[in-house]
């Protein structure tokens, strides 16, 4: 008999509304869905349907207005700010598709950035910088800036510091959608490696070389739950 | 609305947070320079109808004060304005960039900015001057009882000074994105500025909030450095108000109050000792002396025989015998030597004025003067110190009369039939500085009147007061004459100008403010420009109150260096320029310290408002 698998993520009636003006928009409507760990999910979708809003609700960094949402054993729905920075900080690493590193920071300063945050040694931080800048080819740009990195760099650079700590799930916005197709192969690399790696990845995406890698693929249209491939 | 003017005013109304920010600090600036100029304008106007009290110098130092602040004062306004616009006008650089990269042609764009720049100044300053003349008028009405029309000249100075720096000032990041190409404006390294590669590893989470806190700063430095150099000067202004102010409140204190001296007694005729304390009291008071008394009058002289009993008594520490005499005094011009021998000029002219005229023996005198020079020296009969009053109108260039060169350490001056060479300047209360100080021989042989007709008595610390002021009223009582306690008069003179101080330092309190509001917009405009990255650190795990972090250690650096420089100058300033004598107790340096203690700690507390409210908003409400 087939063991049952771990969940990582669980929504029930996970609705998200919000106010602009006097209008009230639902971006997403009533997302019940479970993803298992150490699987590869991809979430897909038009623009607007609510695929980044989800990733924002599963790491924590937006909270629903109505439903519940599990994470990596914690419910997430009435956490305060203190509680979600320290659970985003250990649990979950996200990658932006705008990149969004500390400009003011250098490449291997961003990449300690979350290891810094949870106190961890500082030889541990730097054998750890090293490890991840060499995973991502990055080893000899660690003293430069994030202006003076190019966009594949800086996504990379953004896959590094979501690795830090070793999070159990890593969420990734669109990671190729501002990227070449070589740079994007490179991401894709990445993320195949960390499929290998037993890692819970959950990418939102539209690009085919990364649909090919999904164990589940989760379809939004306007905040709905289309389909759900498992 | 025509499509241009349409563009600018959308969208300064759609970026209301911004466009709020600026017009709002511009319209601090400019209504809080036009208010604390007509504020210490109407001090000073104040002080100049207090003539008939206070002594010449003092009304002179007190005006040089006012003087001085208020062109610190215009200064500052000056600076944050033009930070704000450059602040302003420098977040626009990429989105100018961006308008051009979508086509639109340079001079169209530069006309964009160009009209939103001078909307929002010219908003600001009109609205500056309104709040500026609104907050002088409930200010007059409540501290002044009373509404006088300001000087007109200040607001229409203000109105083109500010508004033609703001526009200037906003117009240098204008013209620098229209130099650039559309791709080097929108390079995150044009607008980040940051290409250095960093030279140090990351060492603790704490080190990586104050490399961004410092990298932040750095990356602005421009605005940085402007916002120091705006607070630099807040701080020497500070200074000046507060250290100069108390010091200089002191000092004058100090001066009215040591010629008489604390625990002195006059002795003399009822008629004279009246007479004597009405020339003391006009210094604070609206009071006018006998101008029929004849002080010569024979009935007023003291016997020696009581000087003698009085010098006998433990309780007295010293009998001081005066001859006070009103005459009418003239200048007695001389000439000086030039650089080279050959040369010679003339100092002075033949003015003439009325002096109380004080003989004294400098060696039982029981007095000291604040003094610019020296005292009379013992048995120097042809030697004489004037007060500042007779300084500032008998001894001062007259241009009209052909005087180009006065100075009354050069001159002389004539009493009765005799001649005395001026060695010193005193600040004294008597007659309002109109006094002119001569030893006694010389002044009883100019003016043939051989007697004392009053004495100053200084009581010894071996009794109690009570007693022996008892024991001296009693020994004057003997020949007919009256004892008046002189720290009655030397405490309303204090507290008269303590008073007169104490509303000239409300501009201190008023500066602060104005202060606080340059930091706190600073900070405001510094939040929101950081925001984007604040948002960042706290979505990969870092607590909302790094933001706070963050401020702090900028707020702290901005604050230390500007109080650091604005200190070191406003001391320098305070003591060469300002205050010449200064007389400071460890009392006074604790206020002095004390108010500028308070005055940074408020200032960082209010300076990191703006990063308070940014660290409860949510990560997408900062992102977006």
């Amino acid at each position: 008999m087939a063991q049952p698998r771990e969940l990582m993520v669980s929504t029930e009636g996970l609705t998200k509304t919000f106010k602009v003006g006097q209008r009230k928009i639902t971006v997403l409507k009533d997302i019940t869905l479970k993803i298992n760990k150490a699987s590869f999910t991809v979430i897909c979708g038009p623009s607007g349907s609510g695929k980044t809003t989800l990733l924002n609700l599963i790491g924590g960094i937006d909270k629903p207005t109505k439903g519940k949402i599990t994470v990596a054993g914690q419910e997430l729905n009435d956490k305060d700010e203190d509680f979600l920075s320290e659970f985003r900080c250990s649990h979950v690493g996200f990658v932006f598709q705008a990149y969004n590193l500390v400009s003011t920071l250098t490449v291997e300063e961003n990449v300690a950035f979350p290891m810094e945050w949870l106190r961890k040694p500082p030889e541990h931080i730097h054998q750890r910088v090293s490890e991840l800048l060499i995973t991502v080819g990055l080893e000899n740009r660690a003293t430069h800036f994030s202006a003076q990195l190019s966009g594949g760099e800086q996504q990379r650079v953004a896959f590094a510091r979501a690795l830090a700590n070793d999070p159990e799930v890593i969420l990734a916005d669109e990671p190729t959608g501002n990227l070449d197709a070589k740079n994007a192969q490179k991401i894709v690399q990445t993320l195949q490696f960390l499929k290998s790696n037993g890692k819970t990845v959950i990418v939102s995406t539209h690009d085919q070389q990364i649909r090919v890698l999904a164990d589940n693929i989760i379809c939004l249209d306007e905040g709905k739950l289309a389909s759900n491939n498992e | 609305m025509s499509n241009s003017a349409g563009f600018p005013v959308n969208d300064l109304l759609r970026r209301k947070t911004q466009t709020g920010l600026t017009v709002t600090t511009l319209t601090l600036s400019v209504a809080s320079t036009l208010f604390l100029l007509q504020f210490s304008s109407r001090l000073g106007l104040g002080l100049t109808s207090q003539t008939s009290t206070l002594t010449l110098g003092l009304t002179a130092v007190l005006g040089q004060f006012l003087l001085f602040t208020g062109v610190l004062i215009f200064i500052i306004g000056a600076v944050l304005t033009s930070i704000s616009v450059f602040l302003m006008m420098s977040q626009r650089t990429r989105d100018f960039a961006l308008i051009k990269a979508v086509g639109c042609p340079n001079s169209l764009v530069g006309g964009y900015f160009m009209t939103e720049l001078l909307t929002v100044t010219l908003v600001s300053t009109i609205l500056g001057i309104v709040f500026g003349f609104l907050a002088d008028f409930v200010v007059a009405v409540l501290v002044f009882s009373s509404y006088i029309l300001p000087i007109l000249w200040y607001p229409i100075l203000i109105f083109f000074t500010f508004f033609v720096l703001a526009f200037l000032f906003g117009l240098q990041p204008i013209l620098k994105a229209a130099q650039l190409s559309a791709l080097e404006a929108l390079s995150p390294v044009t607008y980040f500025g940051l290409t250095e590669e960093a030279k140090h590893k990351p060492l603790s989470r704490r080190a990586l909030t104050w490399r961004i806190a410092l990298r932040s700063l750095y990356r602005r430095q421009t605005a940085t450095v402007r916002i120091i150099f705006l607070l630099s000067t807040v701080f020497i202004l500070l200074t000046v108000s507060v250290a100069g102010g108390i010091i200089a409140g002191d000092t004058s204190i100090s001066s009215i109050e040591k010629p008489i001296g604390r625990d002195t007694l006059a002795i003399g005729q009822v008629a004279m000792i009246n007479q004597f304390k009405l020339e003391l009291e006009k210094f604070s008071q609206k009071t006018h002396e006998n101008s029929d008394f004849n002080y010569s009058n024979q009935q007023y002289a003291i016997p020696y025989t009581l000087i003698e009993q009085l010098q006998t008594l433990n309780s007295v520490a010293l009998v001081d015998p005066r001859l006070v005499l009103h005459e009418e005094v003239a200048e007695q011009p001389s000439i000086a030597l030039g650089s080279s021998t050959a040369d010679t000029y003339d100092v002075g002219g033949y003015r003439k004025g009325q002096s109380i005229v004080i003989g004294i023996d400098p060696a039982l005198c029981s007095g000291s003067w604040t003094i610019k020079g020296r005292f009379l020296e013992n048995n120097a009969i042809t030697e004489a110190v004037v007060g500042d009053s007779i300084a500032e109108t008998m001894y001062v260039p007259n241009f009209k009369e052909g005087i180009n060169i006065s100075d009354p350490l050069l001159e002389g001056i004539s009493i009765a039939n005799g001649d005395f060479k001026i060695v010193g300047v005193v600040v004294d209360p008597i007659n309002n500085g109109f006094v002119t100080y001569v030893q006694i021989d010389g002044l009883q042989r100019a003016t043939g009147i051989y007697h004392n007709n009053l004495l100053i008595v200084k009581l010894s610390n071996s009794t109690g007061r009570d007693i022996a002021i008892n024991e001296i009223e009693t020994a004057a009582r003997e020949y007919g004459l009256a004892v008046y306690d002189l720290n009655l008069s030397v405490e309303k003179n204090a507290a008269f100008l303590s008073s007169t101080w104490q509303t000239i330092m409300f501009l201190p309190s008023a500066i602060l403010a104005s202060a606080a509001i340059c930091l706190v917009a600073y900070m405001m405009l510094s939040v929101n420009e950081q925001l984007q990255e604040f948002a960042i650190i706290r979505a990969i795990g870092a607590k909302p109150n790094i933001i706070v972090s963050i401020s702090a250690i900028q707020s702290c650096i901005v604050l230390l260096s500007s109080s650091g420089i604005g200190l070191s100058f406003g001391t320098i300033i305070t003591f060469i320029i300002l205050i010449a004598n200064p007389v400071f107790t460890p009392l006074t340096i604790l206020v002095i310290s004390g108010w500028i203690l308070a005055a940074l700690i408020a200032m960082f507390f209010l300076s990191l408002y703006p990063a308070f409210r940014a660290s409860k908003k949510s990560i997408l409400e900062i992102m977006i």
